[in-house]
């Protein structure tokens, strides 16, 4: 089977075949010579693995974040790609024109609100205060505007990624 | 202060999270049965798991729960202990409570309230060590009036000075100032920030010492006047005040040095009637002068790496000394052994600001082996509650010498795996591997001036990717045709082999991946 990953940044195809023993493998990354693999699953995301001569201990991680694999005292954030999902990515960077949304960036308790819905408001004001783990951080206006939306209240609960305000 | 041995069979623990465990650990190796104490955000936590006993006290929030000194009491009751133990934070320095124990007949293992009040607040504290005769920073030692009694005292010490709250902790209601001009607005930021943080808005100035190392002395006394001091632990890195990584002995310490300061602090913790074990903390400046800055009534944080170069085990102790046994050594018999250092693993995210990181943990792999201790409060599964310190547990090495100990160290991080939420295990190997740092050239602003510098990306090696690239592939091969968990037998649970059931589908579902 072949899958596209992207791992630091770069898009790169692996080709898996199962050989003849359990667990072994012929890789290719990227259409590049064969890799003799061995694998070795011990326990729910973790994996041995041997090949070109090395052992590795591979380790899975799996967040809100995204998909993570440890190895070598390393944490990769990966993706499978999926074309889609990539142009959404990135699109959600782009232009500095239209709605900018106030966003969690930690899951956490809304201790304050700052703004009003109406309120004319700079760039980098603060909106919304919350608070996790004794530390209180204040969110800030990616732009100047005007808040149209307010989706937090004082003593709320957010989640990471959750939308808290939307400024116009 | 009682001086009649009384026996302690069952013990409450007021805390939560590693310091909790650690406790309950030490009360089994004694034979003492333990109590459990938790709000509704711990009932799946370690220290309810594995206390004797467990009282649910209130909702998450630690002024509903874990604070509520009152409930705790009542549990106390309702289990019979003869002893409380505050472990550190929460309740552990507050004097009331202390009293109320008292009152309630229950043994409060930590020092007298009276001990804890002389000590507590900051001012009081520095006049304490006037009284004793000790070196401390420059400064005022009662809080200040006004502004212009700021002005005036600012003069006198001449500036760079800092302006502290006297009730504070953490470098909440921290300013420093380095002219004239900026002392007016530092002194009612600094007022308000403490009345907020601390309810008492008393802030004194002291002389500002530039590029201190931070290095404390743990002191231990029991009820019969008896005290003795057991070396020092450096705790220069830190980030914001917070401290990182703590060490013994500190590098810069010579035994002349050690006594010095040791001798200090047992005055200091005589002179208020002081019982149990307390760290007297000094700021050591560049040439290596050393000033009183507070006194920690409770067992700290990185009470470990005392243990492991004095050999002995100070919650043991603790609740000896409770027991009204006088210390079983003198100052003589203590001897310094090896090197230990403590890295504080926070769920933070060193990449992102250090933005709290709680959540569940998906996956943990912990390291163990030769000269590692590890005092930790999690487990795969546990979701690590938004309500608390971000702490989740502390890293010991333990080695012959510093530069063992920094390799055993790092050795531990790359075994070590925390998954599902962001930790700092990444910001561990940096600073151990930092020339600085491994020359021990550190300071309490080291840290930070690290982080200033963007950590150049270091890219694996090249079979390393592969082997990542490789094993991504594998585990995406192996996921099941439907949801997103792994299926019992996709996971391995078939005598170790690989089971591919969801080899066919997983390029359709890879389709259907967002």
């Amino acid at each position: 089977m072949m899958i596209q990953i992207e791992m630091n940044g770069e898009l790169r195809q692996i080709e898996l075949t199962q050989g003849e023993a359990e667990g072994q493998y012929h890789a290719s990354i990227d259409g590049e010579a064969l890799i003799d693999v061995a694998a070795r699953m011990l326990r729910p995301g973790v994996l041995s693995l041997h090949m070109n001569g090395k052992a590795y201990r591979c380790v899975l991680e799996e967040s809100a974040e995204g998909t993570a694999i440890h190895l070598a005292g390393k944490r990769l954030l990966y993706r499978v790609d999926d074309p889609r999902s990539l142009k959404s990515r990135r699109s959600r960077h782009g232009g500095a024109e239209g709605p900018k949304s106030v966003t969690a960036p930690m899951p956490g308790r809304v201790v304050r609100v700052l703004a009003q819905v109406g309120d004319t408001i700079a760039a980098q004001q603060g909106v919304v205060v919350i608070e996790a783990m004794k530390m209180q951080n204040e969110l800030r206006s990616p732009k100047a505007g005007k808040v149209v939306q307010l989706r937090a209240a004082a003593g709320d609960t957010v989640a990471a990624g959750d939308v808290l305000a939307v400024i116009e | 202060m009682s001086k009649v041995r009384t026996t302690i069979r069952k013990i409450l623990i007021a805390n939560r999270g590693e310091i909790a465990l650690r406790i309950l650990r030490a009360c089994r190796e004694l034979g003492i049965a333990t109590v459990a104490v938790y709000s509704d955000a711990d009932r799946a936590a370690p220290h309810v798991l594995e206390a004797d006993e467990a009282y649910r006290l209130g909702p998450a929030a630690a002024a509903e729960s874990y604070l509520r000194g009152d409930l705790i009491l009542d549990a106390a009751r309702r289990a019979g202990v003869q002893a409380i133990h505050p472990g550190y934070g929460f309740l552990s320095e507050n004097a009331g409570f202390a009293e109320a124990c008292e009152c309630a007949g229950v043994k409060f293992i930590g020092p007298p309230a009276s001990a804890m009040r002389a000590l507590g607040s900051k001012t009081r504290a520095r006049q304490a060590a006037d009284a004793a005769g000790m070196p401390r920073t420059p400064g005022s030692v009662k809080g200040l009036a006004s502004l212009e009694e700021a002005y005036a005292v600012a003069a006198e010490i001449g500036y760079p000075v800092m302006l502290k709250a006297a009730a504070g902790g953490g470098g909440k209601g921290m300013r420093a100032i380095f002219s004239k001009d900026d002392l007016s607005v530092a002194f009612s930021a600094a007022a308000s920030e403490a009345e907020r943080a601390f309810g008492s808005g008393e802030v004194y100035l002291e002389k500002l010492i530039e590029r201190p190392r931070h290095i404390e002395i743990q002191i231990l006394a029991d009820e019969h006047g008896n005290c003795v001091s057991l070396g020092e632990r450096e705790c220069s890195v830190q980030r914001r005040h917070q401290k990182v990584i703590e060490e013994a002995p500190s590098a810069v310490i010579d035994e002349d040095l050690r006594r010095q300061m040791g001798d200090a602090a047992v005055r200091l913790a005589k002179s208020a009637g002081y019982a149990n074990a307390g760290t007297v903390e000094f700021l050591v400046d560049e040439d290596r002068n050393f000033y009183f800055l507070e006194m920690n009534t409770r067992l700290q944080v990185e009470h470990p790496v005392t243990e492991l170069v004095t050999g002995l085990d100070l919650v043991h102790l603790q609740i000896r000394i409770a027991q009204g046994e006088p210390l079983p050594f003198a100052q003589e018999d203590i001897q310094l052994r090896g090197h230990a250092m403590e890295c504080r693993i926070y769920a933070e995210d060193p990449d992102n600001g250090f933005l709290p990181s709680p959540g569940k943990i998906t996956r943990l792999l912990q390291p163990g082996g030769p000269g590692i201790r590890e005092d930790s409060g999690i487990y795969e599964g546990w979701v690590v509650p938004l309500d608390y310190d971000p702490m989740l547990s502390k890293l010991i090495a333990f080695a012959p010498t510093r530069d063992a100990a920094i390799a055993r160290l790092l050795r531990a991080l790359d075994e070590y795996v925390i998954g599902g939420i962001r930790s700092n295990l990444g910001l561990f190997r940096r600073v151990l591997n930092d020339a600085d740092f491994k020359a021990a050239r550190i300071d309490t602003g080291y840290l930070d001036r690290l982080l200033a510098v963007n950590a150049e990306a270091s890219a694996p090696a090249e079979n390393a990717d592969a082997a990542a690239l490789i094993g991504a592939a594998i585990f995406e091969s192996l996921r099941p045709a439907n949801g997103n968990g792994r299926s019992e037998s996709a996971s391995g649970r078939n005598g170790g082999t690989i089971q591919i059931n969801g080899w066919k589908q997983a390029a359709r579902r890879e389709g259907l991946r967002s």
